[in-house]
């Protein structure tokens, strides 16, 4: 009797087994387990603590860990659209020019020059010679037509960047390409820095995404290895044409939050913590003697949304009050610890043609001011404006919650103004941006390409700010941004937008808050850390000594 | 006998299937009853032309009206397609990433688990061995201590005191990072030890220590207690008495009792092992453990409808199959068990 009990047990454990991994493993379509790598990298170390690894003989590490909080989600450019994701593909990829490193000068990168005609609209470019994909395959200006197309076939999230651009792409010959454009486009030269105009090699499909492609790009690195979530390797890939990278290996750790990676870099799991620590932990690691923290600045920014749609922010009165009566100084030091900086316009501080706006027209906390415009708009201590402001409390990491509460205090100052503040999750929280349906609202930006275009167009145009809910449509300002993108010539556009700020000003659809600083926090023999304006980190100049 | 215990195994077993589809009807309604949808959450603010959003939206099957949405899933989950996530990378199957994250999961709760079972019989039999002294009162305090501690708090002091202060062990993910390491099962224990690669085992059992550590003392404390009174209960039966008057040695005597006194104790196993992989959410956030845990609250944040589907229902799943293999272990042990 007991063996039969035992028997059945067996049997059953066994038939448990098969349906569970026939469960997990069976129905998608995609068989291959992203955890395969395309290649196994060199085996290191093994202690639980410390990945130090065997020196070359220059005294520089092999190889270097970095953390990081985001996701790569999409190592595809013709589908990924997240900043950390495109830091990666920078880092394995190349477009036609770049970004000199640590400015926002662009200089040759695949095409070695190239000529614009009289309006902007054809571009030819004259690429290198002899450059090889990762894997191998030669590098023609027929694979920057594929991949151009290849990016319009297939629609992904950052397709827009080019489809709204380029009409189609020609090769002249094997090393020349021309860009025909559907406008004139001053700045197109900062759209072809950005991954969907990277050429992919011919062993992507023309139609078809693939989120883990570890192959082809032409870039200083490769991918080796990569465990979706938990771990990407990159290697000093021996084709690429420029410098060859000073740390060999670089290994990408994903943490879920700022306070692991913190622990992880202070136990020397990690060389370096990179994007993002929280405030409070750059400011107890700046105290750190055993880690160096570097501070660079960023081009991304926050702003308060007023919605020029509904009462009582529909009057302009009332959005110059609530701008007048900010405090960008005591946003920065209570709620970011200093780690930001006040921002007076969307366009940021270090860009050509921004200008202070803002402090210029309000100052900060010109509690005056915003008194007296109350008054105009017919408010007093009796009859208080009242609003609700709204904030995410995850999105923007956790200060949030407290930005909205100083921003509250400060309005409130007045004496003139009840805030309520309300608070929705991401998903929840853009759908209702979207539709316009929030009255006062805090958001960032991340740019897509660098020019105050990507600063001004997609927040002021009538036409290209349904994202951001606010409703704001002014035919001058339409009209000023748009002659800015089809002139060429640098000063006239500056001069444009010093117009469409002024313009912002006065209209405020916006209050510009802050300016994000960017931190990297580093063992103490990490040296070469270089990020330019373009937020992204270039691995290749990074080294750890000894 | 047996004939009666495979149709009671049989009958368990159907029962999962209409719990899956309660379940799965009640996430699915919660999901689209909430505001937003994953293409918004993951485009958030950037200003994608309309035309391409409906694109995408189209794409995700999200412009069908939800009542097509829902037959539509569940005949491919029928047919053992749980379907494409719908956050970016949106296209990608939801099983390939239930794949990755599952092991994890499965791994540290083992290892928790036998932590947590361990602890509480050794706490628990102390405790009733030395009933009404100093240490039957010490075991109390603990049973109490561990079961309300708070995992990340507890957690983080862990890693702090054994990472950060003596650099023992490290404080985060599964292995270490650039070891030369493939993964065939996702299990990383076992991959180790068949491919021999005793490195890679080292640093995947130096990993597991903290988080299953934080997690097994959390748990340890419902068996301390449970453990101490069925102790206390069986000892002051007649048959140890006997065994005790017939000069029986005392360490065997303590044996037949833990053996009697373990019966509900299984019981507490299986219900435990259910609230072991839900609860290792939090472990694995403070460990940032990639499982299942942080896969749906990950998921949850963008809203992908089909990730979130997916993983509950074969969260769901396990958990009835673990709680089904505990009842029939449990009826082989009590042999006053019939059918």
């Amino acid at each position: 009797m007991k063996k039969t009990k035992i028997a059945v047990l067996v049997v059953f454990l066994v038939v448990f087994s098969v349906v569970a991994s026939g469960c997990i493993g069976g129905g998608g379509s995609n068989t291959t387990s992203s955890s395969q790598s395309t290649t196994q990298s060199q085996g290191t170390s093994s202690s639980g603590q410390s990945q130090t690894t065997s020196s070359s003989s220059a005294g520089v590490a092999e190889q270097l860990v970095i953390g990081v909080t985001d996701k790569v989600t999409d190592l595809d450019p013709a589908n990924a659209y997240d900043f950390y994701t495109w830091e990666v593909l920078n880092n394995v990829m190349e477009g036609l020019v770049k970004y000199k490193p640590g400015t926002l000068e662009i200089e040759p990168g695949l095409a070695e020059k190239w000529e614009v005609n009289n309006d902007s609209t054809v571009w030819t470019f004259h690429l290198r010679k002899g450059l090889k994909f990762d894997d191998g395959s030669p590098f023609t200006a027929q694979d920057v037509v594929r991949s151009i197309n290849r990016i319009m076939t297939i629609k992904g999230d950052p397709s827009w960047l080019v489809t709204s651009f380029v009409d189609h792409v020609e090769a002249k010959d094997d090393y020349t390409v021309v860009f025909y454009l559907k406008h004139p486009t001053a700045y197109f030269l900062a759209l072809l820095t950005t991954p969907p105009y990277f050429p992919v090699s011919p062993k992507y499909d023309n139609d078809k995404i693939d989120s883990d492609a570890t192959f082809g790009g032409i870039g200083p690195y490769k991918i080796t290895k990569w465990v979706r979530d938990q771990e990407l390797v990159l290697e000093a890939n021996p084709n690429y044409y420029g410098d060859q990278p000073k740390t060999k290996k670089i290994i990408i750790r994903f943490y879920n939050d700022a306070s692991t990676m913190r622990l992880a870099l202070q136990n020397g799991e990690i060389d370096i913590a990179w994007r993002t620590l929280r405030p409070t932990d750059i400011k107890s690691l700046k105290k750190n003697s055993k880690v160096s923290v570097i501070e660079v600045p960023g081009a991304f920014i926050r702003y308060v949304c007023l919605n020029t749609k509904i009462d009582p922010t529909k009057e302009v009165k009332v959005r110059q009050a609530l701008a007048a009566a900010i405090n960008r100084q005591e946003i920065s030091n209570v709620v970011f610890q200093g780690t930001v900086e006040p921002l007076y316009s969307l366009i940021p501080n270090g860009m050509w043609s921004h200008k202070d706006v803002f402090k210029d027209a309000y100052g900060d906390a010109n509690l005056d001011k915003a008194k007296q415009l109350l008054q105009e708009a017919g408010y007093s201590k009796d009859n208080p404006l009242k609003i609700t402001l709204w904030y995410t409390p995850t999105h923007y990491g956790d200060t949030e919650a407290s930005l909205a509460q100083v921003l509250k205090s400060e309005w409130e100052k007045t004496g003139m103004i009840k805030v309520d503040i309300k608070s929705a999750e991401w998903n929840t929280y853009t759908d209702y941006a979207r539709k316009g349906q929030m009255q006062v609202y805090l958001l960032g930006w991340y740019p897509d390409y660098l020019d105050p275009d990507d600063y001004t167009t997609p927040f002021l145009d009538g036409d290209a700010n349904g994202w951001a809910g606010t409703g704001y449509n002014n035919t001058q300002m339409n009209t000023i941004l748009r002659k800015a993108q089809t002139i060429t010539d640098q000063n006239q556009r500056a001069k444009l937008y010093e117009q469409a700020q002024d313009i912002l000003a006065q209209d405020v659809p916006y209050i510009p808050l802050i300016q994000g600083k960017l931190f990297v926090v580093t063992q103490k023999s990490v040296k070469g850390v270089t990020i330019g304006p373009d937020m992204i980190f270039h691995y290749s100049t990074v080294y750890k000594t000894g | 006998m047996a004939r009666g215990l495979g149709r009671y195994i049989l009958i368990r077993a159907l029962m999962i299937i209409p719990m899956i589809l309660i379940l799965y009807t009640i996430v699915f309604l919660f999901l689209r009853i909430l505001p937003g949808n994953p293409i918004l959450a993951v485009v958030g603010t950037k200003n994608i032309p309309p035309e391409q959003l409906h694109h995408l939206e189209h794409l995700a099957g999200l412009d069908k009206p939800p009542y097509v949405q829902y037959f539509d899933y569940l005949w491919k989950m029928l047919r053992g397609d749980l379907g494409v996530t719908l956050a970016s990378p949106m296209g990608k199957s939801v099983a390939s990433y239930i794949k990755l994250r599952l092991p994890a999961t499965v791994e540290l709760t083992i290892f928790a688990f036998t932590v947590s079972v361990l602890l509480g019989l050794a706490t628990g039999v102390l405790g009733a061995v030395k009933k009404g002294t100093k240490v039957d009162t010490g075991m109390r305090v603990y049973s109490i201590i561990a079961y309300t501690l708070f995992i990340p708090w507890f957690g983080m002091m862990l890693q702090y005191l054994f990472g950060v202060r003596l650099h023992w062990l490290p404080t985060s993910g599964r292995i270490d990072p650039g070891i030369n390491f493939h993964s065939i099962t996702g299990f990383y224990v076992l991959d180790a030890l068949f491919q021999g690669n005793w490195a890679a085992l080292k640093s995947v059992l130096a990993h597991l220590v903290l988080p299953s550590i934080t997690l097994g003392i959390v748990l340890s404390g419902a068996y301390t207690r449970l453990v101490r009174n069925n102790m206390v209960d069986v000892l002051s039966q007649d048959f140890i008495r006997a065994y005790l008057a017939r000069g029986v040695p005392e360490r065997k005597v303590l044996w037949y009792a833990l053996k009697n006194a373990f019966i509900p104790v299984v019981t507490l196993m299986g219900l435990q092992f259910a609230i072991l992989l839900g609860g290792a959410v939090l472990t694995e956030t403070t460990f940032n453990w990639p499982g299942m845990g942080t896969f749906i609250m990950e998921r949850i944040n963008y809203r992908d409808y089909n990730s979130i589907q997916g993983a509950v229902i074969v969260f769901a799943l396990f958990v009835g199959l673990i709680s089904l293999i505990v009842d029939v272990i449990y009826a082989l042990l009590d042999p006053r068990v019939e059918y």
